[in-house]
This record gives structure tokens, C-alpha cells and sequence, in this order.
């Protein structure tokens, strides 16, 4: 061989401060900008850039429908530097009746069942934003909300979207980060902004009061919760179990037999 | 030519005699290890391990680290105080004996000390020597006692300056600027230590204080349970299988063994081993008999008991102490060890005697708690089912690899050396970087092995899933090295084992997934420093046609200033696939070039709750590490 290996810079580094250090970028970054949702839009970062590259495209609910592609690669080249699997998934998701209680993005074509059939490739589906989109976007434009740069500082996105409903509420969320981890179900719009006026007019309220209003989760797949103090503590505490129950007839088919039906269950 | 010859004669004149301490400040190294951050820290213990065999002899109990507001270090105790009667033979005050003269000390059999950690006299001497100055104060006979020394050479005779009623020594230092490379003590380094003499001693208060200003921080520790403490203490990051630790306490002849062992419901092994409180990384003859003992004593509980049937094998050594966190102890007067720095314990009658306390006690432990005792045998039996599979797992690909012909991974583009001192291995985070970094190596030394995304936690895993992993058993092949007790260094194919991944923080992800690996599977290589982290370049920035890489934000801002900012394009890589095959080789794989972080180890224990912290099961740790260390986060970013 005829480098010189004396030539190169070679830094000892101690094993402990090598993994102190890179865990916490990691987890710190996985905490602050991935797995968790921002408490004013409900959303995480690649929800958030989703929407925000569809209103860029002008892909409205007045518009005709898109090719989920061409959605994809504006997310992934203008603001999202990671898999394109990623961003699909969670499109779909936001376009899934039963995955999401209110729609976010308007799917046209194979979006999936229930019964765990993936949605199409993303070559064959289309999708637009729809209509409750346009109440987190709204005034966007108008210097709402702080921007920050992209991966390559060549464009500007927002920190935040301008929500005008509690989207964390309502949608709900739920993510896996480092040491810590979320899981919000998601609540009736109605009741969320009955609620919401019942606090602005008394700041003081208590969670009994504010469950007059808002009597628990509402789930985009229907079944029963079975008790209620489960709620009443997750609402207290933020830590409490809402126990489900799918609902199920038997329908007898006259020859002796019979089937189940369930009509509705909760999946996630 | 002549003259040349004159000047250069080595005659009688040339030989030089270092007398006493000039011996210690010319060459340190000998002394202490090394003049950086370790050596001065070796300053302290050598005082606190005096402190320490006097309070082995029972005549003390309070020891006190103090970092002085003025950067100095304090050490005292409540022991008898180093003797100030005159010495017979040098004529002066013991104390000064013991300060000036190397290999002068109560430990050399004189009745002074039955055991100690010290063994050649010279600790204190030692810190005089190093010292700019040290101050040391004697309470003894109703007197208190001071002498001033500068450079190792006593400003004044020992004089008396008051009266008191307690006894005691107390020594402050200034560590010598002109040999140490920092003077810098720092706490935690020392908390550690401290931490660990209580456990070992147990009875003894360590009092630890910082008092600069900015940096002021106190501890205190304090453990009646001695090693026992000490394994529930390592623990706690852990799910243990039993409540207490099991404590073994006895004496054979002269020696004292002290072994405290607890299971855990992890993989990996964590035994310590002391003798006279100072660690021995490497074990010796105290670890082999205790695991002999305990090989033994569960194999015999289990068949006796029916847990092993007559046909099922043995429980080996590895199955039963997978999970197992346990601190051997002994003291004994004149322990040998085996090489320089007292790493392995070489005293054979030792083994014997670790062997029979620990299989009695055992035995009896296992007898009166049949719960513990099922719990324990349960889990060895499935580690040695594991390994039973892990081994089938191996022997598969080692079948099929001989119809294959090349045993070696398929992704895996290897180099044409075939010596493993010049070859080095790239671990490549992703196909597309691996792609790169195979274009842009040379061929002939440096080999690539792309990894599929994350790699498996292996901390979180079980042996036989682990081995079933593809990433994880390519790596092992292509090192030839083997996993565990069976890693081999001298097999070996590469002694450059360099994790390059992208300089995001899914990189640094994938690197401390990578190091949790080598650590728990192969730890030689780490220890021995095979392990390097390459430096890919954060950004490019181009001026006039002119490209210059920058390694850090730092080094950014500098050559942003000098450039100037106007008419410069800045780009920040994001990723390794991001760059041209030539681009990776200047930047990060030329050897005349590039920048390696070379990954050291000095704390085992330390490195082991690290990882069961970082990458374990329990979260409620993690969680208190991530709060803790927020602050710390150097590069958030997307």
C-alpha cells in the first residue's frame, strides 16, 4: 500500500460519549420533529408538509382530483427529504374513512377496506384536499404563522399550520418516540367546539363541566366503549384506558345455522 | 569529522542516575499512566486509596474529596494519621519519609497493614512529586502537625501549629501545570470512582464536594450493603428476577471474599472483579472460580430437582450467566498479578477459595428458596436453548455456504488483500450510499458492506433472533471474527472496522444500533480499538470553481469568513448518496486525508449502564436520560 496512514487525522473518541451523544440527537430529534404531533395543528411534520405541498399545488376541493405521484414527489423534493413509502402511507391514512374520523385529503380510486387491504399503488389513485383541509389552511398566506427553510434553504415552509378547529382533538393522534410516546383518540367536531366556547366563556371550567359537552372519544369506526371512568381519568390525568367493544348480531338463517354479524368494531 | 566524534562520545559522564522524585517528574508514565485527564484523576485515588487501607484496618470512616474553589484537591480522613515520630533510620518524621522517599510505607509486611491496594509505597510520593505544591496536615497525639512542600521539596520541618483532640490526615495539592496536560478535576470522573470504593467498602463514608464557583456540586455515599448495594445499584436500570441480591460473605486463611450476584431478565453478563478494591477488567483466578462455582451448583441443583432431565445436557458456562450482574471482592495481603497494570489476578490459591464459599452458599441459597431458585434455573435453561439454536442457526449457514462456495455475505464487496492489518471495512448505511462508497474506494484494502436500514437492536434481543437477522449475520461472517466468548481477534479480517453512515440523525441512529452490537457481541473489538466512525463532510461550500469541505458548523463559520459570503454556494449533505463516488473518496476514505474517530473504551461499568440505559427495556431510565441531556442536543435538524 502506498498510503501514508500517519497522514490522516484520527480523533479517539470514548464509547460512552459517542453513544450519550448520538442517542440524544437522535431521540431529541424523533421527539421535537417525527413521531410526535404539535399541540396547535395536530399534526406531524409530514402530515403538515402533505397539506401544505397539495394548497402549493392548488389541488382544492373545487379542483379535479391529482395523481397521488405527482403529490408525492412535490412533498418528498420540496420538503421532506425521506421515503416516498413513508409519504404514501401517510396520505392514504388521512384519505382512510376508518383510520381518520375527519378526512383531511379527498382520495379518488383504491384507498383500502377495513378488512386490511392496502390501498393501490400510488401510480393508480388520485386524491385533493378536502373540504375541512381548507379550515387549517385558511389565511396561510397572510403571515399567520411562522415559516422556516427547507432541507436545502431553497423554499420556506410552515412551522405550524393556522387551524381554526383543535385539530389534535378532533383528528387525534398517536406516535411512538424515543422514551416517550402519544396516543389521542379522536373526538365529534361538534362537541369539540361546544366545548371549546363553553371554556372561552369560563376559564376556570372543570373537566365534569367540560364533559357535559364532551362526553368522550368519538371513533371513525363506530362500536361501543364500555364505562366511562376510563375517560374521565384520561381527561384528568392524561394516562386513562377507554375499553371497546365491537357490536355483533346473530342472524338466524332458518336452517338451523346462524352467522355473526358485526357491523361495527374498532380496529387500529 | 572528528570533533563530530567528540561531541557525540558516550562515556560514564552520559549516564544519568535520577535520584528519588526526579525519577517520578521525568517520567510519569511509569508512575501513573499517562499526564492527561487520567493520570491527574490517578493523583486522587492514590491518596483516597491510602485513606482507604486505613480504613480497612477499622480505624477510619469518614474519607473527604474536596476540588477547592482555587482548582487545588483535598483529600481527608479520620483515620490515625500518618506517623510524625521520628524514623529510626532516616532520621526525620515518618511523614516526610513517606512524602519524599519513593517505596517508603506501612504495607511491605512491617505489621503496618494486613492488606492494601497499594503495593510498592509509593502513592504518596508520587502526588508530591507531581505536585507544584502540597500542603499536609497530621492530627495525631493531641497535636495538629503541617508541612508545606513545593516542587517535592519540604519548605520547612514538620511543625506543630495547634492542638486538637480528634486524629486524621489531610493532604491538598496543586497538580504541576508543567506536567499534567489539564488540570481540570472532573467531578463526575470522580463521583464514579468514589461511588464504587463505597460499595466495595462497606461502612465507609465518601463525602465528594466541588466547590468552584459555577461547578458546585456534593455527594455523598454511603452503603451498609456493601457489593450487595453495589449489583442492586447496577441494576436499577434492569427488571431483576429476584428481590435481593444473593451475598456471600467468608474468610479462607487470610483472604476475604465478598460476592454479591443477582439475575436479571437481559441478555447480557455483567461481573466485575476486585482484589483489594482495584478493578480487574481482565478477571483472573478469583472470576474463574467463581464461575466454575456457579456452573456447577446450578447444574447440580437443576438435575437434582428434575428441572434437568437425564437425557438434556449440562447448563454451559455462557447460560448461566446470561443476565447475570454480579461483584467478586477479595482481600488478600500480597496479591500477584499478571502483567503491569493489575488487570488480571494471577494468586492460584484464590480460585479454590471463591470456588468453594460461592458453591456452598449457592447451593444452600438455591436449597431454602425454591422460588428464586426455579426462577434462575428457568432462565438458564432457555439461554441454553437459545444458544442451542443460535448454534443450529450458524452451522445452517456455514452448510450452505459450502454449496455456495464463498462463505462470505453476497452484498458484501470485498478487498483484494488478503492481510487483515492493512484492510479495513466500510459499514455503509443504505444501498445507495453503498454504491458510492464502492465506486469511489480503493479496491485493493478497503471493503464495503451496505446495511439494509435500521439494524436490529440487539440489546432488546435474544441470541438465537439475533443470529437469525441477515444484516447482523452478514456482518459476523464478514469479520470472521466469531460472537462472544468465541470472538477472536487474532481471526479478524479487518482491523479497520468503520461505521459510515449518513451524517443525520437516522445515521447516528444506525451508528449506536451499530456500536450496541460490537459492544454486547463483540467487545475485543472495541476494547482494542478496531472500531472507527467515519467523517463524512457537512457541507460544501464553492467559490469561484473552488470546492472546500467542512467537517463541522464550527469550522463552516471560519471558512465562511474567510471566503467571504458573497458569491459562495453553501451545500449541506444530507445524505452519503448524495455525493459523487470521487467526492466520498477525498472527503472520508482517503487514508492521507481523511478524518476517523477512533472509538475508545476506559469504563466498562460505566459503557454497560450506558447501554442497558440507551437501548434496553426499561423506558422510565431512558426517559430521565433523555430530560436530563435535552440541553446537550447538538444537531436537530430534520
Amino acid at each position: 500500500m502506498q498510503y501514508n496512514l500517519d497522514k490522516q487525522t484520527l480523533v479517539p473518541i470514548d464509547l460512552e460519549e459517542e453513544m450519550k451523544k448520538s442517542f440524544i440527537s437522535y431521540a431529541m430529534a424523533t421527539i421535537m420533529s417525527r413521531a410526535l404531533p404539535d399541540v396547535r395543528d395536530g399534526l406531524k411534520p409530514v402530515h403538515r408538509r402533505i397539506l401544505y405541498a397539495m394548497n402549493e399545488l392548488g389541488v382544492t376541493p373545487d379542483k379535479p382530483y391529482r395523481k397521488s405521484v405527482r403529490i408525492v414527489g412535490d412533498v418528498l423534493g420540496k420538503y421532506h427529504p425521506h421515503g416516498d413509502t413513508a409519504v404514501y402511507d401517510t396520505m392514504v391514512r388521512m384519505a382512510q374513512d376508518f383510520s381518520t374520523r375527519y378526512l383531511l385529503v379527498d382520495g379518488h380510486g383504491n384507498y383500502g377496506s377495513v378488512d386490511g387491504d392496502g390501498a393501490a399503488a400510488m401510480r393508480y389513485t388520485e386524491a385533493r384536499l378536502a373540504g375541512i383541509s381548507m379550515e387549517m389552511l385558511r389565511d396561510i398566506e397572510k403571515e399567520t404563522v411562522d415559516f422556516y427553510p427547507n432541507f436545502d434553504e431553497s423554499l420556506m415552509q410552515p412551522e405550524v399550520l393556522p387551524a381554526r378547529y383543535p385539530n389534535l382533538l378532533v383528528n387525534g393522534s398517536s406516535g411512538i418516540a424515543v422514551g416517550m410516546a402519544t396516543n389521542i383518540p379522536p373526538h365529534n367536531l361538534r362537541e369539540i367546539i361546544k366545548g371549546t366556547i363553553a371554556m372561552m366563556d369560563n376559564p376556570d371550567i372543570t373537566v365534569e363541566e367540560l364533559m357535559e359537552h364532551i362526553p368522550g372519544p368519538d371513533f371513525p369506526t363506530s362500536a361501543q366503549i364500555m364505562g366511562r371512568s376510563g375517560i374521565l381519568r384520561a381527561y384528568k390525568t392524561g394516562r386513562g384506558r377507554v375499553i371497546m367493544r365491537a357490536v355483533a348480531e346473530i342472524e338466524e338463517r332458518g336452517n338451523g345455522r346462524g352467522r355473526i354479524i358485526v357491523p361495527s368494531c374498532r380496529i387500529r | 569529522m572528528d570533533e563530530n566524534h567528540n561531541t557525540n562520545t558516550y562515556d560514564a559522564s552520559q549516564i544519568e542516575v535520577l535520584e528519588g522524585l526526579d525519577a517520578v517528574r521525568k517520567r510519569p508514565g511509569m508512575y501513573i499512566g499517562s499526564t492527561d485527564a487520567r493520570g491527574l484523576h490517578h493523583l486522587v485515588y492514590e491518596l483516597v486509596d491510602n485513606s482507604i487501607d486505613e480504613a480497612m484496618q477499622g480505624y477510619c470512616d469518614t474519607i473527604t474529596i474536596t476540588i477547592n474553589a482555587d482548582g487545588t484537591l483535598s483529600v481527608a480522613d479520620n483515620g490515625r494519621g500518618i506517623p510524625t515520630d521520628m524514623h529510626p533510620k532516616e532520621k526525620r518524621p515518618a511523614v516526610e519519609v513517606c512524602m519524599t522517599v519513593l517505596h517508603a510505607g506501612g504495607k511491605f509486611g512491617g505489621g503496618g497493614y494486613k492488606v492494601s491496594g497499594g503495593l510498592h509505597g509509593v502513592g504518596m510520593s508520587v502526588v508530591n512529586a507531581l505536585a507544584a505544591w502540597l500542603e499536609v496536615t497530621v492530627r495525631q497525639r493531641g497535636k495538629i502537625f503541617f508541612q508545606r512542600y513545593e516542587i517535592g521539596k519540604p519548605c520547612f520541618d514538620l511543625k506543630v501549629i495547634g492542638e486538637t483532640q480528634s486524629t486524621g490526615t489531610s493532604i491538598t495539592f496543586m497538580p504541576n501545570d508543567t506536567i499534567f496536560e489539564t488540570l481540570d478535576f472532573e467531578f463526575n470522573t470522580l463521583k464514579n470512582r468514589l461511588r464504587e470504593m463505597a460499595f466495595l467498602n462497606s461502612g465507609i463514608r465518601i463525602i465528594l464536594e466541588d466547590k468552584r464557583a459555577g461547578r458546585e456540586a456534593k455527594r455523598e455515599f454511603f452503603y451498609e450493603g456493601g457489593v450487595s448495594h453495589f449489583v442492586q445499584y447496577l441494576n436499577r436500570t434492569k427488571h431483576a428476577l429476584t428481590e435481593q441480591p444473593i451475598h456471600i460473605i467468608g474468610r479462607r486463611d487470610d483472604a476475604e471474599v465478598e460476592v454479591a450476584m443477582q439475575y436479571t431478565d437481559g441478555y447480557a453478563e455483567a461481573v466485575y472483579a476486585f482484589t483489594n478494591n482495584i478493578s480487574n477488567p481482565e478477571g483472573g483466578t478469583h472470576v474463574a472460580g467463581f464461575r466454575s462455582a456457579i456452573t456447577r451448583s446450578i447444574n447440580a441443583y437443576a438435575r437434582s430437582h428434575g428441572l434437568l432431565k437425564e437425557k438434556d445436557e449440562n447448563l454451559q458456562g455462557e447460560d448461566v450467566r446470561e443476565g447475570l450482574t454480579a461483584i467478586i471482592s477479595v482481600r488478600l495481603p500480597d496479591p500477584q498479578f499478571e502483567g503491569q497494570t493489575k488487570a488480571k489476578l494471577g494468586t492460584s490459591y484464590i480460585r479454590a477459595a471463591v470456588d468453594n464459599m460461592v458453591s456452598e452458599n449457592l447451593s444452600t441459597y438455591l436449597e431454602e428458596n425454591p422460588q428464586d431458585a426455579r426462577a434462575i434455573v428457568g432462565k438458564c435453561i432457555s439461554a441454553s436453548m437459545a444458544r442451542e439454536a443460535a448454534r443450529h442457526a450458524r452451522e445452517q449457514t456455514r452448510r450452505k455456504s459450502v454449496l455456495e462456495s464463498a462463505a462470505l455475505p453476497g452484498k458484501l464487496a470485498d478487498c483484494s488483500e488478503k492481510d487483515p492489518s492493512l484492510c479495513e471495512i466500510y459499514l455503509v448505511e443504505g444501498d445507495s450510499a453503498g454504491g458510492s462508497a464502492k465506486m469511489g474506494r480503493d479496491r485493493r484494502f478497503q471493503a464495503i458492506l451496505p446495511l439494509r436500514g435500521k439494524i436490529l437492536n440487539v440489546e432488546k434481543t435474544r441470541l438465537d433472533r439475533a443470529m437469525s437477522n441477515e444484516e447482523i449475520r452478514a456482518m459476523i461472517t464478514a469479520f470472521g471474527c466469531g460472537v462472544h466468548e468465541q470472538c477472536d481477534v487474532s481471526k479478524l479480517r479487518y482491523h479497520r472496522i468503520v461505521c459510515m453512515t449518513d451524517a443525520d440523525v437516522d445515521g447516528s441512529h444506525i451508528r449506536i444500533l451499530l456500536l450496541t452490537f460490537f459492544y454486547r457481541f463483540m467487545r475485543p473489538l472495541v476494547e482494542q480499538g478496531y472500531v472507527y466512525i467515519a467523517q463524512p463532510p457537512l457541507y460544501k461550500v464553492s467559490k469561484r470553481g473552488k470546492d472546500t469541505y467542512c467537517y463541522s458548523d464550527a469550522q463552516l463559520d471560519k471558512i465562511l469568513t474567510q471566503l467571504g459570503r458573497d458569491g459562495t454556494n453553501i451545500q449541506r449533505y444530507k445524505g452519503l448518496g448524495e455525493m459523487n463516488a470521487d467526492q466520498l473518496w477525498d472527503t472520508t476514505m482517503n487514508p492521507e486525508t481523511r478524518v476517523m474517530l477512533r472509538v475508545s473504551m476506559s469504563d466498562a461499568l460505566a459503557a454497560d449502564e450506558i447501554f442497558s440505559v440507551l437501548m434496553g427495556d426499561a423506558v422510565e431510565p431512558r426517559r430521565e436520560f433523555i430530560e436530563e441531556n435535552a440541553k446537550l442536543v447538538a444537531n436537530l435538524d430534520v
